[in-house]
């Protein structure tokens, strides 16, 4: 056995002579690789768009406007299309340091990415003469010029601007039809809506026996908060949200904080607690994936409703086209009868209509020419409108010089389906011009309907001093990765304690332990720098 | 075993001053056979090695991947010194020495079963049924567990209340979530584990049976004599091999099934190295966490390998 | 059930001459039943599932969702298929992962055998040295990133031989095959075959190979189902969608649902009544999609496992 153990000479020098051999016979491979892939890297004759698009998307090349934009470039463009796990995707072909001539998705590359690779990117700061689109579209919206420009000056990505979304995408809805089959009144506080939440669980409201789930929200991840969850109730202790609440961070008076650590998030757990311990909220909200939760609130169907309080973008996409006429939009609920503090919500607008990071182009593209021609057309007139809601012809009719119809399906499918099945959608750059007319589809003009009882709360938060510009504040790269290392570590314990509150109570008792540990990862360092840098960007808006 | 001894002890060339050009001559045909794989790893494996370097280095992606400040251990000890590091590493290891405990058994249980099968129809049968589900991808397996496991309507958790357990909401209780995932585990992939015990098994000579019927064994007997020695060296290349893996939880499933209700239990290194590495580009970071990964786990398997070398004579190398 | 399949097993191991089990007591029958009833059990568990996929696969998702899919389809619809199957990419997906599948595992065991063979030798000392050369890539590897650029260096990115070349061997089922070859191959019949002036080449063709059926099948397996289901591959490496394999495209449908979720305000509600409906049912189609042909192929590979026995013969 020992024998075995000790590697004799030759084999070593054998070896070493088989690492040669090796190498040959790979280098032979490499070349016959090389050789076999075609379309490969570095082909100049065409131009490569890396497109992040819906998994339910049609096919690049069969949208018509990719044709004139095909038209514009001069020469043949080669999508690359991309749908499922694209982070993984990305991170790797960043630090490699392999990008396509351009990369089209908003957000697709985030200030993070810019903050660590934005040197892979086209400075696009001294090329606006060769995209006047974008130009012009810089000098007639200021704010996309602070959201644009990197703090060293350098514009990697244009941002775009949307135009009809509301100021918040979140809406508040109540079982109108379950209120008056009980004789209840609209309620206006956490109170009344505790009681009527009670009688909705006790009094059989669908008139059928079956149960009911009072309250509900959706999924709540391991990494923070989104949209349609119950922090929205933050709202009524007057905290300002901004984009559905996402790490915590709030902006209020001019003055960063985070909800996590906010004597008022405690109250709003409280009276989760409260609800949960009652049986009023869903037995399975802190488990349930997406899809059950839209499930749940569609009902079994034959025009039974299960749910009777929730949150969601529009009425017919919450409950679906039978039942979601029973639901009416609410507004913001008081914490106490007689408050004065004034209410708050969520203003989620900036991020929806100043839509950040639309397309960059690769600063090694070996066709500069022809894709900043591109990039220009996708910032045109009518092609912003192709864009977002699909072709002129099946999906948009042109009435006049300036004036346009969303078409609804042929077929029947809803207009949100219908608009991200036929095109790039919100995912594509694009300025939609305020000097022209559209008539909306459907489900956007519900959303801006359900956003009116919302409104006073909304008008409320001072844009400037209460809703956090994140999108307009670039960070260095050092500062995220620190931030988010901090947050990673926070967001264990405060997303565990958010769950285990609601199913198990203890808010009150535990809270102090809680703020210390949440404070010993660093969450106060977080919160003084991201004071530090909207203090400066107020600075530099005087 | 004793072949082995004579081999050994016969070829005594290797040894002698001129080994290389014996060594070669008889060889040769064996290392011609050896060389392409051996060749395939060294290009597509060890060369990217360099890599390693990067949990020693600030990555800086201006500079290139080895070019990034050299910091020696800071990353590890950055690690170290986490508030997560000992609940990463606790259910890190509660979860993957469970799962490789029970993962280890249950094939070999089901692969005697089908062994005993005595009709030859049946038995492709149950073999083909039980092998399916390995084929379920991931997102597909979370997504039923959610619809079984619901904690008002599922089918199991309904079974379950049926025979006295009730009360849990299985998808979101600490307490549960290790069973479900290693069980859910057990059943996707036991089948398709037993395959490589079945093909052992179906090299038992048959004469052995016939011997030990003779002696008057009687069928568990059969098992325990004839089947299970069978199954033995591959029992231990496989446990070895497992033993590498100590701190390997599949990243997807966990991901899949964490909520905020579980996540004191299912936040392990992978689903930690994700959120920072692949989230937020701490690559030098989630490179180093890797890395010690990587060096228990390899400790795991050399020890494995020495005591299995000590008891059995099967060994890796 | 189990009666009548159990005495019907009887009558035929009777008419059996050279039966292994010639002798019955009561003892043996209830054994055999236990067995009998503990397969049952094993496959009722892993068949319900299965079924359950299937009826999930047409059915409305909403019950799906909900529970109300327990035993029989709900709101029945093909949507989802349709969805599926009229989805270009899917017939080009297929086409490049039955490509890729074919080609690689052909190259996968004409490259792992030989080795495992040559390796399984204890005659040949420095196995154990590669042995440890090889194990070690199991636990190490240099990460993503440097993978990626020697990808790029080798020219095979978005190049349909990345699917082939960098997995050609794996180390786990080289030593699997190993182990086998080392403990299943009687030392008798190599010096057998060297009294006849067999040479390795010529033993490892004529003799191990031909007795190694039941392991082959194993690992040549082991490598299709490992081509068949790599998603990781053309997820990193290629960005040219003609070249992605199906298990991508179906990914990309899979993942849909999730995507809605994530974007639900980013895109404006983008949810849609639409996602809704059949998210599930694409989500199980999909499987049904993707799995159907890998298991058609199961069976033609479980007969080998029988002609193992023929070792234990040549042995005696």
């Amino acid at each position: 056995m020992n024998t075995c153990t000790r590697a004799p000479a030759f084999s070593r020098r054998t070896m070493l002579r088989s690492l040669a051999a090796a190498t040959a016979v790979t280098a032979a491979g490499g070349t016959l690789a090389a050789c076999s892939s075609g379309s490969g890297s570095g082909g100049s004759n065409q131009l490569r768009i890396l497109v992040l698009k819906h998994p339910l998307t049609k096919p690049m090349a069969q949208m018509a406007w990719t044709k004139q934009l095909e038209d514009v470039a001069g020469i043949p463009i080669a999508w690359e299309e991309v749908s499922a796990d694209w982070d993984q995707k990305k991170s790797t072909m960043l630090a490699a340091g392999d990008v396509p001539d351009l990369i089209v998705g908003t957000g697709a590359i985030s200030d993070s990415d810019l903050a660590t690779y934005g040197t892979l990117f086209e400075d696009l700061s001294d090329d606006l003469d060769a995209i006047p689109n974008v130009k012009e579209m810089l000098a007639a919206k200021p704010e996309l010029t602070a959201l644009a420009t990197q703090s060293s000056g350098a514009i990697y990505a244009v941002p775009g601007y949307k135009r009809f979304w509301p100021p918040t995408v979140q809406h508040q809805y109540i079982n109108r039809q379950w209120l008056d089959a009980l004789g209840l009144e609209m309620p206006t506080t956490w109170d009344e809506l505790y009681d009527v939440l009670v009688a909705f669980k006790e009094g059989d409201p669908t008139g059928t026996g079956a149960k009911v789930i009072p309250m509900d929200w959706s999924p709540v991840g391991t990494t923070g908060f989104g949209y349609f969850q119950s922090v929205l109730l933050l709202g009524s202790t007057g905290l300002p949200l901004s984009s559905g609440g996402g790490q915590g961070y709030f902006l209020q008076d001019g003055k960063v904080s985070n909800f996590l650590i906010d004597e008022r998030y405690r109250d709003v757990m409280v009276f989760l607690s409260k609800c949960y311990a009652a049986g009023l909220i869903s037995a399975e909200v802190l488990t349930q994936d997406y899809s059950a939760y839209q499930s749940a609130a569609r009902g079994p169907g034959d025009g039974v409703a299960t749910v009777g309080f929730t949150w969601g973008w529009t009425r017919s996409d919450r409950f679906g086209p039978e039942i979601y006429e029973q639901y009416e939009a609410m507004p913001v609920l008081a914490q106490k009868a007689g408050q004065t503090t004034p209410v708050a919500w969520s203003y989620d607008g900036l991020g929806e209509n100043f839509p950040a990071n639309q397309i960059v182009v690769s600063a090694s593209t070996p066709n500069k020419e022809a894709a900043l021609k591109v990039l220009n057309a996708f910032y045109d007139r009518e092609m912003s409108l192709q864009v977002l809601f699909g072709d002129i012809g099946p999906n948009i009719e042109k009435v006049d010089e300036s004036t346009y119809k969303v078409l609804p399906a042929e077929d029947g499918t809803d207009p949100s389906t219908w608009k991200w099945t036929s095109t790039l959608a919100d995912n594509g750059p694009m300025w939609i011009r305020d000097d022209i007319t559209v008539e909306l589809p459907t489900d956007l003009q519900e959303a801006i309907d359900e956003t009116v009882p919302l409104q006073p709360a909304i008008d409320n938060m001072d844009l400037e001093k209460d809703v956090y510009p994140t999108q307009f504040i670039k960070m260095t790269a050092e500062d995220i990765s620190a931030m988010a290392l901090v947050n990673t570590t926070m967001l264990n314990t405060t997303q565990t304690k958010f769950a285990d509150w609601i199913t198990n109570g203890g808010v009150e008792e535990q809270w102090d332990d809680y703020l210390a540990t949440v404070k010993a990862s660093g969450i106060e360092g977080n919160i003084a720098k991201m004071q530090q840098y909207y203090d400066d960007y107020m600075a530099s808006k005087q | 075993m004793s072949t082995a001894v004579v081999k050994r002890a016969g070829a005594p060339a290797g040894r002698s001053g001129h080994g290389l050009a014996r060594h070669l001559k008889r060889y040769w045909q064996l290392w011609a056979m050896v060389l392409p794989a051996t060749a395939f790893v060294l290009v597509f494996a060890y060369v990217p090695m360099y890599g390693i370097q990067l949990a020693f280095r600030e990555f800086d992606f201006t500079a290139g991947l080895t070019g990034g400040r050299f910091v020696g251990l800071k990353y590890f000890q950055q690690f170290f010194d986490s508030p997560m590091f000992a609940t990463l590493m606790r259910n890190t290891v509660l979860i993957s020495i469970t799962t490789l405990v029970l993962g280890f058994i249950a094939p070999i249980i089901l692969a005697l079963l089908i062994n005993q099968l005595v009709r030859s129809r049946i038995k492709r049968w149950v073999q083909t049924i039980t092998y399916l589900p390995h084929f379920i991808s991931v997102v597909v397996i979370v997504g039923m567990l959610q619809v079984f496991l619901s904690p008002s309507d599922g089918l199991l958790t309904r079974l379950l209340a049926s025979i006295g357990i009730s009360g849990t909401n299985f998808l979101g209780d600490t307490g549960s979530f290790v069973p479900v995932y290693v069980l859910s585990d057990i059943w996707q992939h036991a089948g398709w584990n037993s395959i490589i015990y079945l093909a052992a098994l179906a090299g038992v000579n048959t004469q052995l049976y016939e011997a030990a019927r003779i002696d008057g064994a009687n069928r568990w007997q059969l098992i325990r004599h004839v089947d299970i020695p069978a199954l033995v060296p591959t029992m231990i290349i496989l446990l070895i091999l497992n033993m590498g893996n100590v701190l390997n939880t599949g990243f997807e499933k966990v991901f899949l099934m964490q909520n905020t209700l579980n996540l004191p239990i299912s936040e392990v290194i992978s689903t930690y190295t994700y959120k920072i590495g692949i989230l937020s580009s701490q690559f030098s970071y989630s490179t180093a966490i890797g890395l010690f990964n990587t060096l228990i786990n390899f400790t795991f398997l050399v020890l494995a390998n020495r005591i299995a070398k000590r008891v059995s004579d099967t060994s890796l190398w | 059930m189990t009666t009548t399949s159990l005495s019907s097993g009887r009558s035929r191991r009777a008419r059996r001459p050279h039966s292994r089990r010639r002798r019955w007591s009561s003892g043996e029958r209830l054994f055999d039943l236990g067995v009998l009833l503990a397969c049952a059990l094993v496959v009722f568990a892993t068949l319900y599932p299965i079924y359950f996929v299937l009826i999930a696969s047409i059915s409305d998702s909403g019950a799906v969702a909900t529970g109300q899919v327990v035993l029989l389809p709900k709101r029945l619809s093909l949507f989802g298929y349709e969805q599926i199957l009229g989805d270009a990419r899917i017939w080009t997906g297929y086409r490049n992962t039955i490509v890729y599948t074919a080609v690689g595992t052909a190259l996968n065991l004409a490259v792992t055998l030989p080795a495992a063979f040559a390796l399984s030798r204890r005659e040949f000392r420095p196995r154990r040295p590669l042995m440890l050369f090889f194990a070690f890539t199991m636990f190490f590897s240099g990460g993503l990133i440097p993978t990626y650029l020697l990808y790029k260096d080798l020219g095979l990115l978005d190049n349909w031989l990345v699917f082939i070349l960098p997995s050609a061997v794996n180390v786990y089922n080289l030593i699997i095959a190993r182990s086998f070859f080392e403990n299943s191959l009687p030392e008798e019949l190599y010096e057998a075959a060297t009294l006849d002036g067999a040479d390795y080449f010529r033993f490892f063709g004529t003799i191990a190979l031909p007795l190694s059926k039941a392991i082959i099948s194993v690992i040549g397996l082991y490598y299709l189902v490992q081509h068949w289901n790599d998603f990781f591959t053309g997820l990193i490496f290629v960005r040219d969608y003609a070249k992605q394999p199906l298990q991508i495209v179906l990914r990309d449908i899979l993942l849909s649902n999730q995507a809605f979720s994530g974007g639900a305000g980013g895109g404006g509600g983008s949810g849609g009544a639409y996602a809704q409906r059949y998210a599930d049912q694409i989500k199980y189609g999909v499987i049904v999609v993707s799995t159907l042909p890998v298991i058609v192929v199961y069976p033609f590979l479980q007969k080998y496992f029988e002609k193992g026995v023929l070792i234990g013969a040549v042995k005696g």
